[in-house]
């Protein structure tokens, strides 16, 4: 009975329904048909119970004067057997969802692990080699960073958070697991060999990324455990790649060398979650807004002043209590460890930018910059090859290229 | 014990207004205090809705949106103390968490058993008052109390916990005033408690002489099911809370990670008296249903044990299934344990709804506002019932939890379920402790809007949780925007519903026919007293000369043969043999 | 309509000859019956409250075992907590005498034996009070954040201290409410409010006091012996 149903059921499960999720792992293709079984069983009783009432309640409605017929007022079969029946079919989807649900607790020997850490209100997936991802895109009016995640071997996440318990949601997955501050848990996955994006390059001429079906833009990553303001925002976008584009992604998002300051200050700027936070339209958020306070001079809580230039925010960056700007209540944890010297001073001359006086001089001094990891990547390399920029993540940041 | 002036309606005002007031400020009369919990759980039940409402009209966008620079967002500018603004998101999460606690906590736990079971239970028992009167009023006053700390949290900044108070996050936002508001949970649970060992109680040494446990109405099973689960469910709550007090107020970590305490375990307690709390919401709905069921339909209650049995047993598995609120953050082997229990209570609730579409059978069934909302709730309960499968197997629920789908099955369980026999119960009794009648027409309509407007409200719900839309989310990504705006119009039908039972009630209240002893033809105690009831409730103790449900063969009270005929004697001796 | 006998108002006779059972009961021993009936609901909502904490220590017992047993037995004395045991004992022993004055109608012994166990309590107290919590507090070995960490046994001394105050507290907090209704009890016995038939209020005081007591019965060697 449970391979027929679930026949039935896998035809009409990873089919892409308008009110049922498309399936992107291999849980799916067991999960789904215990799902499509309970939902028809359930089916079945509910249109048989509606349709006796219904008929009952027109075929007994009172008529003034005549008496009920009597009836019995219990039938020990019948009783017994709207006990039993349901109890049976209660007992097999009990027994098929735990055996569904065991397959997806214990990761496979050879996955690839993933440490993951939730923070009010951005996700941190830390790959291989220590490398987080740079790429963004903009979802339901946030930037969130964008994951990749391989079709050939299984990833095993394992995961922690630094405040409140989060819970690591990835519907088309069709798995969760809530995320604990002080512990670790784990969830792993194993993507359909079904690639949503492919990542072309290699490490001279920088890495494209590139999306396979026009209609799938990848998979949603939510957080599925109440954290707060942000909650709704702490997402992320899960692409898949095959196994040689999911190593070029990994180099993509490992080398930002030939990104200037700038870009990649707006690019940390979502990747790291700031923008959990911090705008760059001049809005009032949880922290205070970036656009325009470059040399300006802020008032703290403590009384003291300070003008905001690369040494007060990278002392922002690495202690966030130290100074808090009056009017906002400190919610920022530590980033030391997290983002190295050049990584500060780019979300510092991104910063500068967004000042409008001082654009230019922060668009000058990121060039400079650039150019001067050029000549250091290129002093061991042959010289006199004219090596092009790889383009960065985002098009529409409109990098400008340096040329020289 | 003198006669006099104590046969005169419980509602009857006395010489002067002044000691009108008192007769109810400090009165020990069960029904008085039932009415006056049955006002407070409605205005709670208002204030709840009308935080739903807002919270639905927060997501007819999917952006986000900050305060400062919105466009077409209703929600006003706020700045606190310290010149912070609040972001649409903050005062989304207040309203739901605001619409969470006081539905939860200051209208559905008390709403049945603290009003309607007040004012009948003692009646249907055939007694003058519950065991314990001035436990009863304590219990009233008790509840204000606990009312005055939400109200207090609620206007010096609200919380945004959501209504269950997860640690860390609850012991460490700044926002709101969650220690008043934990405090205030922690309150109302000493009023529950004392009602439940009230009536508890009273059940056991009230009942009039002759009455067996098996001559019980079920609404009076119902009722000592979920005082049972009150007593004791309510106290571990009530230490949880206590806890959560004390880590805010001396940082003690029992709960807090940081200090190495296990947030974890905050979940535990909780879901040891939330689960069952679940029941304490829905049994008393369960027994309204059977009452209406057995009364509309003029029939004796299919399997009557199977029932009274069935709430008894979902009491006691109810203590024993938490676990399933944990599924993504528990043991494997947890997890399977209470996979399996949960299955356990659904068997019990299945046979319930079995044998209430049983009841209609061979029946009469006078279609009036109370018969309408047993079959909504049987149409609405039974689809809270059949989603629940899903959440409690193991492999789809870790899909499911925490998203739409849950938040569809429980508003189908809770709302369709006991919200909606609340009302119908309102109805049925309305004429009782009234004494007068309501506009049927009328209420007939409210009752289908409701219906329709709470289904259209939340079926799209389960469709957005199959595509995984998390629940508690201010802002949303662009694919949901069609289900959510269906159901955000479904809340205004749902809405308007209700608005046309309020005026219902209220034209009835002013302008309503006097209401017979027995408009509807019943056979429990509550219909032999006066409409409404005198102050001792019966001027002669009543006397069992039938069971609750025996309609084949008891005349009800009150009424004409003409109006109410029985069935040919040599037939029913045939079907229920001689007794 | 009734069984109530004409209620007897001679006001020679003792308050609890006179006892009429309020307007509802059918009959004084309903009313009685039902009294205790609530009293052991009520002593079923105290064991769970408690069982919170019960089950808060075994889980963290059970995360930090070494830790908790070094803790137990460097900031607790299990002399002052046997002291505390057998004078609760000695209390509980005490109201039983007392409800047996009552049945017996012996309303010295009513009298006596509650004030002996309202001086146990007391006693109880004191102790509690001037030799665990004062020395304490004055030490630093507080609950959770306030903790003085300079004496640490282990990493989470402090939990073990926050099971330790919040469990031991509310139950001090029962004894202090057990004072209350003991003398309470009292003024009424002085008042021969008690007889041998009426002496239902007697014995629920008697059996909250001995719920008290049962729940130090736990507490004791889990929190300073074992």
């Amino acid at each position: 009975m449970i391979t027929q149903f679930s026949m039935l059921a896998s035809e009409i499960g990873p089919q892409q329904k308008f009110w049922f999720r498309h399936n992107a792992s291999t849980f799916g293709d067991t999960i789904d048909p215990i799902y499509f079984y309970i939902f028809w069983v359930s089916a079945f009783f509910f249109v048989l119970l509606m349709a006796l009432m219904v008929y009952f309640g027109i075929v007994y409605r009172r008529k003034p004067g005549v008496a009920p017929q009597p009836s019995a007022s219990h039938n020990t079969f019948l009783e017994l057997s709207w006990s039993v029946i349901p109890t049976i079919l209660m007992a097999v989807m009990f027994y098929w969802g735990f055996k569904g649900y065991i397959g997806t607790r214990i990761a496979p020997a050879d996955a690839e692990t993933i440490y993951v850490t939730g923070q009010k209100w951005f996700w941190t997936l830390e790959y291989p080699g220590g490398v987080t991802t740079k790429d963004n895109e903009r979802i339901a009016d946030v930037d969130v960073p964008v994951f990749a995640v391989p079709t050939d071997r299984p990833v095993n996440f394992i995961m922690t958070s630094t405040d409140v318990i989060h819970s690591f949601y990835m519907p088309a997955f069709r798995t969760k697991r809530d995320v604990f501050p002080n512990r670790y848990t784990n969830l792993w996955v194993k993507a359909l060999d079904q690639p949503t994006h492919r990542v072309v390059g290699d490490t001279t001429k920088g890495f494209t990324v590139e999306q396979i079906d026009e209609k799938n833009k990848g998979y949603f990553l939510f957080c599925a455990e109440y954290c707060g303001d942000q909650h709704s925002q702490m997402g992320g976008r899960i692409i898949v790649v095959d196994g040689p584009s999911y190593q070029n992604w990994i180099q993509k998002q490992s080398d930002t060398s030939n990104i200037d300051l700038v870009t990649l200050g707006k690019l940390l700027w979502s990747a790291k979650g700031c923008n959990a936070c911090h705008s760059i339209d001049g809005n009032k958020n949880t922290g205070p807004t970036w656009k325009g306070i470059w040399g300006e001079t802020h008032e703290f809580q403590d009384g003291s002043k300070i003008k905001v230039d690369l040494n007060y925010i990278r002392e922002s960056i690495l202690e966030p209590a130290a100074h808090v700007r009056t009017g906002f209540s400190n919610q920022m944890v530590s980033y030391a460890g997290r983002v190295n010297e050049r990584e500060i001073r780019s979300i510092a001359t991104f910063i500068m930018s967004l000042n409008d006086a001082h654009t230019a001089e922060a668009q000058a001094e990121a060039e400079a910059e650039l150019a001067e990891q050029k000549a250091l990547k290129e002093a061991p390399a042959a010289p006199g090859t004219p090596g092009t920029p790889g383009t960065p993540g985002t098009p529409a940041d409109g990098a400008t290229a340096p040329k020289q | 014990m003198s006669a006099g002036h104590h046969d005169v309606s419980y509602l009857a005002p006395k010489e002067t207004l002044f000691k009108t007031v008192w007769s109810w400020v400090y009165t020990i009369d069960h029904k008085k205090i039932g009415v006056m919990y049955l006002c407070a759980v409605l205005a709670m039940f208002f204030l709840g809705g009308v935080f739903a409402l807002l919270l639905r009209m927060e997501l007819w966008e999917p952006t986000k949106t900050t305060v400062e620079g919105v466009t077409g967002t209703f929600l006003p500018t706020v700045n606190t103390a310290d010149g912070q603004q609040i972001t649409v998101n903050n005062m989304y999460n207040r309203m739901f968490s605001l619409h969470g606690t006081i539905m939860v906590f200051l209208f559905i736990i008390p709403s049945i058993p603290a009003a309607l079971g007040n004012i009948f239970l003692p009646i249907m028992l055939g007694a003058k008052d519950v065991a314990f009167p001035r436990l009863n009023l304590m219990s009233w006053y008790t509840y204000v109390f606990g009312g005055v700390f939400a109200l207090y949290s609620l206007i010096a900044g609200g919380v945004e916990t959501g209504w269950t108070f997860y640690t860390p996050y609850s012991t460490t936002t700044n926002w709101g005033n969650v220690t008043s508001m934990v405090l205030a949970a922690f309150i109302l649970g000493f009023s529950s408690i004392f009602t439940g060992m009230n009536f508890i109680v009273t059940v056991h040494k009230l009942r009039v002489p002759g009455m067996g446990w098996f001559d019980m109405p079920l609404f009076v099973w119902a009722v000592y099911a979920t005082a049972i689960i009150q007593v004791l469910a309510t106290p571990v709550l009530g230490i949880t809370l206590l806890m959560v007090v004390f880590e805010r107020l001396f940082h003690i970590g029992i709960f807090d990670p940081a200090l190495g305490g296990d947030p974890v375990l905050f979940q535990h307690f909780f879901w040891f008296y939330s689960h069952p709390a679940v029941y304490i919401m829905i049994l008393p709905g369960f027994g309204i249903i059977s009452e209406i069921l057995a009364v509309h339909c003029r029939k004796r209650l299919f399997g009557y044990r199977a029932i009274a049995f069935s709430s008894i047993a979902i009491a006691a598995i109810s203590f024993l299934v938490w676990g399933h609120h944990m599924f993504t953050s528990e043991t494997a082997v947890a997890n399977v344990v209470f996979s399996a229990l949960t299955f356990l209570v659904a068997i019990p609730t299945a046979i319930k709804v079995f044998n209430w579409v049983a009841t209609m059978y061979k029946s009469s069934i006078s279609w009036t506002t109370p018969m309408l909302y047993a079959a909504a709730f049987l149409f609405c309960f039974t689809i809270g019932g059949l989603t629940g499968p899903p959440l409690a197997t193991l492999a789809t629920d870790i899909h499911l939890h925490d998203t739409y789908f849950v938040v569809a099955h429980f508003h189908y369980v809770m709302m369709g379920g006991t919200v909606l026999a609340f009302v119908g119960g309102l109805h049925h009794w309305w004429p009782k402790f009234t004494g007068r009648m309501y506009n049927e027409n009328w209420a007939r309509l409210g009752c289908i809007l409701v219906f329709i407007g709470f289904n259209v409200t939340f079926f799209t719900q389960f469709f957005m949780g199959t595509l995984g839309m998390p629940r508690r989310y201010a802002t949303y990504v662009d694919e949901f925007t069609t289900w959510h705006q269906v159901s955000t119009v479904g809340s205004w039908i749902l809405g308007i519903g209700f608005l046309i039972h309020l005026m219902v009630f209220l034209q009835s209240l002013v302008a309503g026919r006097k209401a017979g002893a027995n408009p509807w033809g019943g056979l429990t105690f509550e219909w032999e007293a006066a409409s409404p009831p005198i102050e001792h409730n019966f001027s002669h103790e009543p006397v069992m000369t039938h069971g609750p449900y025996d309609y084949d063969t008891a005349l009800p009270p009150h009424c004409d043969p003409k109006d109410f005929p029985l069935p040919d004697p040599a037939l029913v001796r045939r079907v229920h043999g001689a007794h | 309509m009734s069984t109530v006998p004409a209620p007897t108002l001679d006001m020679d006779l003792p308050p609890h000859a006179r006892h009429v059972p309020q307007a509802h009961w059918r009959n004084a021993k309903d009313e009685a019956e039902a009294a205790k009936l609530g009293m052991w609901l009520f002593l079923a909502t105290e064991i769970l409250l408690f069982s919170g904490f019960f089950c808060a220590y075994a889980v963290f017992r059970m995360m930090y075992p070494g830790n908790w047993h070094a803790a137990s037995s460097y900031y607790l004395d299990w002399r002052i907590g046997f002291a505390n045991t057998i004078v609760l004992l000695l209390s509980s022993f005490t109201v039983v005498l007392a409800i047996r004055g009552a049945q017996t109608n012996r309303n010295w012994m009513i009298v006596v034996n509650l004030a002996i166990t309202n001086l146990c309590a007391i006693f109880f107290l004191v102790v509690k009070l001037g030799w665990e919590y004062w020395p304490k507090i004055q030490k630093g070995e507080l609950p959770g954040a306030n903790f003085d960490y300079g004496n640490a046994q282990g990493s989470h001394d402090h939990i073990f201290l926050s099971v330790y105050w919040i469990s031991t507290a509310t139950h001090g907090f029962h004894v202090l409410v057990g004072i209350f209704v003991i003398t309470w009890a009292m003024i009424k016995a002085m008042n021969k409010h008690y007889g041998p038939k009426h002496y239902t209020s007697l014995e629920n005081v008697g059996l909250y006091w001995h719920i008290v007591d049962v729940i130090w019965i736990f507490l004791f060697p889990l929190l300073y012996l074992v």
